[in-house]
């Protein structure tokens, strides 16, 4: 039997921030993850992806409270242009908020995406304050520090929203909960520029374009500015970079270790007991698996019902599977000058084409011509080109998690045969490049990773999951009920994305249980 | 699934509804659950007197009934509700509340523990999708009965007697047992405080039973009674009702309706030291904002739906059960009365009783006297073995 501050299951990017954050604060730490290597989501075994591929928004209030200083991060980032693909020429290249054709020419909508995006930015701003921090709301009392810190951030929230202006402040509010389809044909036609829009709304999510609430997820893709950047080194330097900060906090790491049950005593966690049946104490047991599997290993029968019924019902249902080729060489897409062949590139022609690829999933089937994110991390970061040839990493849109018959082989062989059709379009001699596929199913990624649903946010970043009702109701402040558990996981506040601040967020709220 | 009342079919008749029917002059019906259930047949003083001194049968079929099976049953219920399951031993039933994540009560009812782990719950709403709800993840079955089990009530001293003359032995039953005769189950259990018994039997089976005790009771003083005379009997023995002493918090539409077990002055069925159920940790850090109490009211005029008042001033609750009680020979109430005015000692608490005589209204304030405990608990209850007058 062992002794620590606080026990963290799960080696994802939140668990590591988790750790690393109650180590600073003077706790000892025990991390344990199931599989044999840390980073869940954005781990990989060779230096070239495996699930995660880039960064979005991983901020610097992480890096500050895991202790790697106000600078930068320990690994060196690209920022990435993002290509909208046009089937038959025409692509669009974006830099955050310009747009402009492949080729250098100017885009007519160019003017009108650059206002939505900086309006977009804007909000982003505004929500990041409440994105931050933890949810509001909670049990504290209004004349406790805790209560008081909470209304005068609320407070600021509502100021900055007044500061917006009177119409500005309106839109954003008749906005806000509305789709993004209206809102991004509202400004421009339909084509490769809105489907780039269409398509970064609903990544990772079982929504379209269409669907209520996409605007926000919108919002939150453009957070912290929209840029999207390659770690060099590939995720690997990124996890390293999180392990080294958690390491250097003196947090125990253990690999290949999973929690079987958490042992209780009373009302209060007090440990775990591994696969072993080794026994590890603490007074703090912080889950990044989902809800569920938390209480299950508590057991249910220490939850209300109403409980386990939310956590029963939390959306997870993923849509995305990732898909690794390898190329016997460089692909050529027709039209694209060679320097961009390292950018993010989406194959989303239209909103409406997002639209009609979301519809199959609503019913258990996947996209016949999905929406495809695509990258060549090896153009950019040499280290990244994959063993013995070219790795193309791509987020294939949708893939459902429920498929009707199940992710078989050949549903699999299906998926992937619909994926290079879609890539063909663009770069017709690609199917002949490849030589190695692997088709990571949503299961396949729940299998290996724990994520419910293989959902890269843990639970749907739907209005009714969001805030102070995320992953849902009553679960919202990282608590659980059961004293000394907390979630930190994707699951909870605000949300997935290699970003840290779930992990972040539950750490600062376990620490104000007691030394 | 539960029977809701569906007001294109109107109320359907209960198994044994045609004996109801031919016995029925008052032709008063009120809808139990969907089924036409009597609120009187003959005349109430009857029906009651009838029910405390000889012996009086009810249809309680309408209840609802759950049959809970599977190695994680007795779990299950542990979560539900909030006394400890355990202590029940096979062949006894238990009185259990069972309460919401706030701590407020859903519902009460009984339960037989059929076997180590085979349950049956018996309550008055619906409750098959919230039992389903407590044992997913748990490996148990749920199964409604309420369709397929019928239930009379033989209540009243004679109620023994009328048993053993039908030919089923139960001396040896104590108050809360339960015993499988074959073509039916009875127990030792009721709603009016008094000896009685329950007979349980398949739903086809039950016009049989009835006719069988019928014949049983010719000369035991027997006679059918409806929910009139019941509720004499059961506000007597201090019992509640869902729905008029609490609302069932499932079943309410406004916040902060609902009732903690400790504000019914059922604290002593709620163990906090059991583990974990369901509102344990809202119960534990709740403060009670009132509590039922049961009164002696000044005069002979029923308080029912009384408003409840403070030295005569402050409006402080209200009486949700208010009865002559023909036997206590007292003028008795259930009131809701907030604290801390419910605990203070002596108490002042008078009820405010509006009475309508011939088409004068007249109010008047009536003390109101705290009772411990049933306003009538006779012996006879439970005597083993039971009297047969």
């Amino acid at each position: 039997m062992s002794r620590f501050d606080a026990i963290v299951i799960g080696g994802g990017v939140n668990g590591l921030v988790a750790a690393a954050v109650l180590g600073r604060r003077g706790k000892s730490v025990c991390l344990i993850e199931r599989s044999g290597r840390l980073g869940g989501m954005a781990g990989a075994e060779g230096a070239y992806p495996r699930m995660a591929h880039l960064l979005h928004n991983l901020g610097p209030l992480v890096r500050r409270d895991i202790g790697l200083g106000p600078g930068d991060w320990p690994f060196r980032t690209v920022a990435l242009p993002t290509v909208a693909l046009a089937p038959g020429g025409g692509h669009v290249r974006i830099d955050g908020a310009e747009a402009r054709f492949a080729d250098g020419r100017p885009h007519p909508d160019a003017e009108a995406y650059r206002a939505l995006v900086t309006r977009l930015r804007d909000y982003g701003a505004l929500l990041r304050r409440l994105a931050e921090a933890p949810p509001p709301g909670g049990e504290a009392a209004w004349a406790d520090p805790a209560a008081l810190k909470q209304v005068l951030r609320l407070g600021g929230f509502g100021r900055a929203l007044r500061q917006m202006g009177r119409a500005e402040m309106r839109t954003f509010l008749k906005v806000l909960l509305s789709n993004a389809h209206d809102l991004i044909l509202d400004e421009m036609p339909d084509g490769p520029l809105a489907g780039a829009l269409a398509a970064d709304a609903v990544r990772g999510l079982a929504l379209g374009p269409r669907s209520p609430g996409t605007v926000f997820s919108l919002i939150y893709r453009h957070g912290h500015g929209g840029t999207v950047s390659l770690p060099v080194g590939g995720m690997a330097a990124v996890i390293a970079a999180l392990a080294g900060a958690a390491e250097a906090a003196a947090v125990t790491i253990r690999t290949g270790t999973a929690a079987a049950r958490l042992l209780c005593e009373g009302d209060r966690a007090i440990g775990v007991e591994t696969d072993t049946g080794e026994v590890v104490m603490a007074r703090r047991v912080l889950s990044s698996t989902s809800p569920l599997a938390a209480a299950r290993m508590a057991g249910l029968d220490r939850f209300d019902i109403e409980a386990t019924r939310r956590m029963r019902l939390v959306r997870a249902r993923g849509t995305v599977a990732k898909i690794n080729l390898h190329l016997s060489a460089l692909p050529r897409i027709d039209g694209l000058p060679d320097d961009l062949l390292g950018a993010r590139l989406l194959l989303a022609p239209s909103a409406e084409a997002v639209e009609t690829a979301f519809n199959p999933a609503k019913y258990g089937r996947m996209s016949d011509d999905p929406i495809l994110e695509a990258l060549l991390p090896g153009v950019t970061d040499p280290a990244q080109t994959g063993d013995g040839g070219p790795a193309l990493s791509i987020i294939a849109h949708y893939a459902p998690s429920d498929l009707a018959g199940g992710w078989t082989d050949a549903a699999r062989d299906r998926l992937l045969r619909a994926v290079l059709a879609r890539l063909a379009t663009v770069a017709p001699d690609l199917p002949g490049l490849v030589a190695r596929s692997e088709v990571l199913c949503p299961g396949r990624i729940e299998a290996e990773t724990g994520a419910p649903g293989g959902h890269w946010h843990h639970a749907d970043l739907s209005l009714d999951q969001l805030l102070s009702v995320r992953p849902a109701n009553g679960l919202g402040h990282y608590a659980m009920g059961l004293k000394g558990l907390y979630l930190c996981g994707a699951s909870t506040h605000p949300g997935g994305d290699v970003m840290g601040l779930a992990g972040r967020n539950a750490a600062l709220a376990a620490l104000e249980d007691g030394p | 699934m539960s029977v809701v009342t569906d007001p294109k079919t109107g109320l359907i008749d209960g198994p044994v509804h045609d004996r109801l029917a031919a016995l029925s002059r008052a032709r008063g019906w009120y809808g139990w659950a969907g089924y036409a259930a009597p609120s009187v047949l003959d005349t109430v003083e009857f029906e009651y007197f009838a029910l405390r001194n000889q012996c009086a049968l009810l249809d309680i079929s309408p209840m609802h009934k759950y049959r809970l099976t599977g190695p994680d049953a007795t779990a299950v219920l542990n979560r539900l509700v909030t006394r400890d399951v355990t202590r029940i031993r096979p062949g006894r039933v238990g009185y259990a509340v069972w309460c919401d994540e706030e701590g407020m009560v859903i519902d009460d009812g009984t339960l037989f523990r059929l076997g180590a782990q085979d349950w049956r719950l018996c309550c008055q709403e619906p409750m098959l999708t919230w039992l389903i709800e407590a044992a997913w993840g748990f490996d148990a079955e749920v199964r409604d009965d309420s369709e397929t089990l019928a239930g009379l009530a033989l209540q009243g001293p004679t109620a023994f007697a009328v048993l053993e003359a039908a030919g089923w032995d139960v001396a040896t039953l104590r108050p809360f047992d339960h015993a499988d005769l074959g073509e039916v189950m009875i127990s030792r259990t009721g709603f009016t405080g008094d000896l009685g018994y329950e007979i349980w039997m398949p739903w086809a089976e039950a016009p049989a039973v009835w006719d069988r005790l019928w014949q049983a009771g010719a000369n035991h003083g027997l006679r059918a009674i409806g929910y009139e005379a019941v509720n004499i009997a059961r506000i007597e023995a201090g019992f509640l009702t869902a729905g008029v002493d609490f609302q069932p918090v499932h079943a309410t539409e406004r916040l902060h309706r609902g009732k903690t077990p400790f504000e019914l002055g059922l604290g002593r069925m709620v163990d906090m030291a059991k583990g974990h159920f369901n509102g344990r940790r809202a119960l534990a850090g709740a403060r009670p904002r009132s509590l039922l109490m049961r009164v002696d009211v000044e005069g002979f005029k029923p308080a029912q739906n009384a408003l409840v008042y403070h030295r005569r001033r402050r409006e402080v609750g209200h009486v949700t059960s208010g009865v002559w009680s023909p036997t206590a020979k007292r003028n008795i109430a259930l009131a809701h009365v907030a604290l801390p005015w419910a605990a203070r000692t002596p108490p002042d608490l008078w009820a405010e009783i509006y009475t309508l005589e011939e088409g004068r209204w007249e109010t008047r304030m009536a003390r109101l006297t705290p009772v411990e405990g049933a306003f009538f608990a006779p012996p006879r209850a439970r005597a083993t073995p039971p009297a047969r007058t």
